[in-house]
């Protein structure tokens, strides 16, 4: 037999759930544009019922048989750990892409071809330049000219060649840059790993420092890629190419091994990386993704082979003219020098036109100081740089069409993990509007209960037994 | 897209994807317009850039190949012009040698006067000999002298050589005419055998006057025979000339037809782009506002 008051005690349940669900919607609503926030949701679970159903199964009035009101089970945060490593997945390989497209684009735009000023242009001006000598092999004024054009060749090869050192020592700083974030967002996922661990042990509700993890993981995801495993405690565990980073609440430093020295210079190796921990220092692997892992691989595959390949081109075009040019004769009479100096393995960095007067051109295949033109005729046919050239700048356009091209085939893969995990744990307001709704409904209907139970009560106790 | 549940944020993030990827196909489609090409960069389509590349060359060459042509022609003319004059004044030498061994009707007096035309004429010949093109004596070779005989004596003291211009790939065509093969070698040059004619005249030496003749015969069939070599290189220039800026031109339509925007279909597309932008800014408009917020009192 349930008491006279015990109906008062389960609407006074029902005006405290109702509470707890209108605040966690009105949270809810409140968070509906923060980056990272998972949606909560209320559970209720019915108070007095008994597990034992025989016990306490009497009708009528039996203690408990219709239950003593409502409680909070639990306030659910929306996730899916599964979709949330999915999304850590792609967006790492989504910052690794778009890093590279970035770059490469931006190389790109600085190598000018096709058009009318890039190294294309410089060696047809060139070589154009040693016919009109062919044509006129006494002219001050072709000769001149020769050495003028040599000269802007130069200043457009060694335009690319710095271009690229420029953007490699970019990258370089950037690379630091990014191994500092890492570390402090790694040591800032420690700390919330041992806040979660002892949210986890107090029994408080650790739905905020979990979004914080996540979020956390995700932006270390887009650094250094790696992955994130989930401990029983609740923290998040990451791992870089197979070595573990953060463990617990215990912290690694990712450290630059090799290839950039700590002032941001290249020491000549290529860019390697290790954790040092409390177990000491250990390498990690080559492969790495996110955005470090696109800057080691422009940095030690990309960038230098079209710098080699630069160099390659710029190595045959100034042989070729230095074989012709030094087997002729220069106005004097004399045998002809070679026309261009590089240091070899260097050459599009270093090259220099020897040549440094009119008369020391050599556009003769006589001795004698003839005004004999053949050899300027020769010099002025096209070789084998051109072609070198156009296959180097095509290929290098390939290498960024496919990269842009990937990364916007990534972009649709992104977009969709995100959505699949916003369309989980993203806040719906019209949905936050019907449970406001129903709690404020249900609000109203227990109160109502008081008063009907009030109402009740008062018939009993100040009607009962008077005679009017 | 089977979508069980939208949220907010969702549409937002989406429409300003979707708006995003509109500006960005409308940005393309400005650029191809206001830079004239559509292959701006090699990503942009790379196997037409490495063609634009080689085509751009190839027109370089042509014109290149055309002014060389060009240059030779000038060289040319002037070579036929002298070659002219010299064919007139050899032809009156060998009139006047006629003249001259008619013995019967000449007095040593007139003799002398023809001998004295026959000198000039000689030194005339000298000097046409010496012609110059831009400073350099177009008979003398590779010379780097300003004459190609000496003024006086007449010998030859150019350097030979072939003055050549590459009128297209591989293919050179000679515009000078060996001063030797035109005048003779040195010792039995024109000039010598004017030389020869004039002490024949003086001294009416009949028989060494008709060897004189015979011999400025053959003078004038090399020089003939000289005259239409180099016209017969003139054409071949001219041809060149005219066959480099043909190719120029059809190399420049390829180019043209690779690199350059076709106008009315960029136009077309800036158009599409540009209600597709409007469409989903008004969607984004329209989608973003209701809410249950709206239909609750």
């Amino acid at each position: 037999m349930s008491g006279s008051m015990s109906s008062l005690n389960t609407a006074l349940t029902a005006l405290r759930f109702n509470r707890i669900a209108l605040d966690v919607a009105s949270n809810n609503i409140a968070n509906v544009s923060t980056e990272g926030y998972t949606r909560r949701r209320v559970v209720g679970e019915s108070l007095g019922t008994s597990s034992v159903p025989a016990l306490w199964s009497r009708y009528p009035g039996a203690e408990g048989s219709v239950g003593t009101g409502v409680g909070l089970r639990s306030v659910d945060r929306l996730n899916d750990p599964f979709l949330d490593a999915r999304g850590r997945r792609e967006h790492s390989a989504q910052s690794y892409l778009n890093v590279r497209s970035v770059v490469l684009q931006r190389v790109e735009a600085g190598i000018g071809e096709p058009g009318d000023t890039g190294v294309a242009a410089a060696i047809n001006d060139l070589r154009g330049a040693w016919h009109d000598l062919a044509n006129d092999p006494g002219s001050d004024a072709a000769r001149g000219q020769v050495i003028a054009r040599g000269l802007a060749l130069v200043d457009s090869v060694r335009g690319q060649a710095t271009n690229l050192q420029t953007e490699m020592a970019d990258q370089r700083g950037r690379l630091l840059g990014t191994v500092n974030e890492a570390n402090t967002v790694a040591q800032e996922l420690g700390a919330t790993n041992k806040a979660v661990a002892s949210a986890a042990l107090d029994g408080v509700d650790a739905s905020g420092l979990l979004d914080q993890r996540d979020q956390l993981a995700l932006r270390l995801a887009q650094l250094v890629g790696g992955t994130a495993t989930q401990r029983a405690d609740g923290g998040m565990d990451v791992a870089v190419g197979g070595v573990a980073l953060v463990t617990g609440s215990n912290v690694g430093v990712l450290q630059v091994a090799g290839g950039v020295t700590p002032t941001g210079a290249d020491d000549g190796s290529p860019v390697s990386f290790a954790v040092s921990g409390s177990a000491g220092t250990t390498a990690v692997p080559a492969g790495l993704r996110g955005e470090l892992g696109a800057i080691t691989d422009l940095l030690t595959t990309t960038l230098p082979a079209y710098a080699d390949g630069l160099s390659a081109v710029v190595a045959t075009l100034a042989d070729e003219m230095n074989a012709v040019h030094a087997a002729s004769y220069d106005r004097t009479g004399g045998t002809g020098q070679d026309f261009f100096t590089y240091t070899p393995g260097n050459a599009a960095a270093s090259l220099q036109v020897a040549v440094t007067s009119r008369d020391q051109v050599a556009a003769s295949g006589t001795p004698g100081g003839s005004l004999d033109g053949s050899a300027a005729a020769a010099l002025g046919a096209t070789g084998q740089a051109e072609g070198a050239y156009q296959r180097l700048v095509a290929g290098f356009g390939t290498e960024v069409a496919s990269v842009r091209r990937l990364a916007s085939t990534q972009q649709l893969l992104t977009t969709q993990v995100d959505s699949a995990r916003e369309q989980l744990s993203g806040v719906n307001l019209d949905e936050e509007m019907v449970s406001m709704l129903s709690a404020q409904r249900s609000y109203e209907a227990a109160a109502r209960v008081m008063t009907v139970v009030d109402s009740v009560l008062d018939t009993l106790i100040n009607r009962t037994g008077l005679l009017r | 897209m089977s979508t069980m549940r939208v949220t907010q944020r969702m549409m937002a993030n989406g429409s300003v994807t979707q708006l995003q990827a509109g500006l960005s196909r409308l940005a393309k489609v400005q650029e191809q317009l206001s830079t004239g090409r559509i292959v701006n960069r090699p990503s942009d389509a790379p196997t037409e850039a490495a063609t634009a590349m080689r085509l751009r060359g190839a027109v370089q060459e042509q014109e290149q190949y055309a002014r060389n042509a060009e240059s030779g022609l000038g060289w040319m003319a002037t070579v036929d012009t002298a070659l002219s004059g010299m064919t007139t004044s050899v032809r009156r030498a060998r009139e006047l040698a006629l003249q001259g061994a008619n013995s019967g009707s000449t007095s040593p007096a007139s003799r002398q006067a023809l001998a004295a035309e026959v000198d000039q004429l000689r030194a005339g010949l000298i000097s046409t000999a010496n012609t110059n093109y831009l400073g350099r004596p177009v008979f003398g070779g590779v010379t780097a002298g300003q004459v190609a005989f000496d003024s006086t004596t007449g010998s030859y003291v150019g350097v030979p050589g072939e003055v050549n211009r590459t009128v297209a790939q591989g293919v050179t065509v000679r515009v000078d005419v060996s001063g030797t093969d035109v005048i003779g070698p040195n010792g039995a040059s024109l000039f010598d055998d004017l030389d020869a004619l004039s002490t024949a005249l003086v001294g009416g030496d009949t028989d060494a006057i008709r060897t004189a003749i015979d011999s400025l015969q053959t003078r004038l069939d090399a020089i003939g025979s000289a005259q239409a070599s180099a016209g017969a290189a003139y054409n071949r220039a001219e041809s060149a000339v005219q066959r480099a800026k043909d190719a120029t031109m059809s190399l420049g339509e390829s180019l043209s037809q690779i690199e350059n925007t076709d106008l009315p279909r960029a136009m077309v597309d800036l158009k599409l782009q540009e209600v597709a932008y409007q469409a989903a800014l008004a969607a984004t408009s329209r989608v973003m506002q209701p809410s249950l917020l709206d239909f609750m009192r």
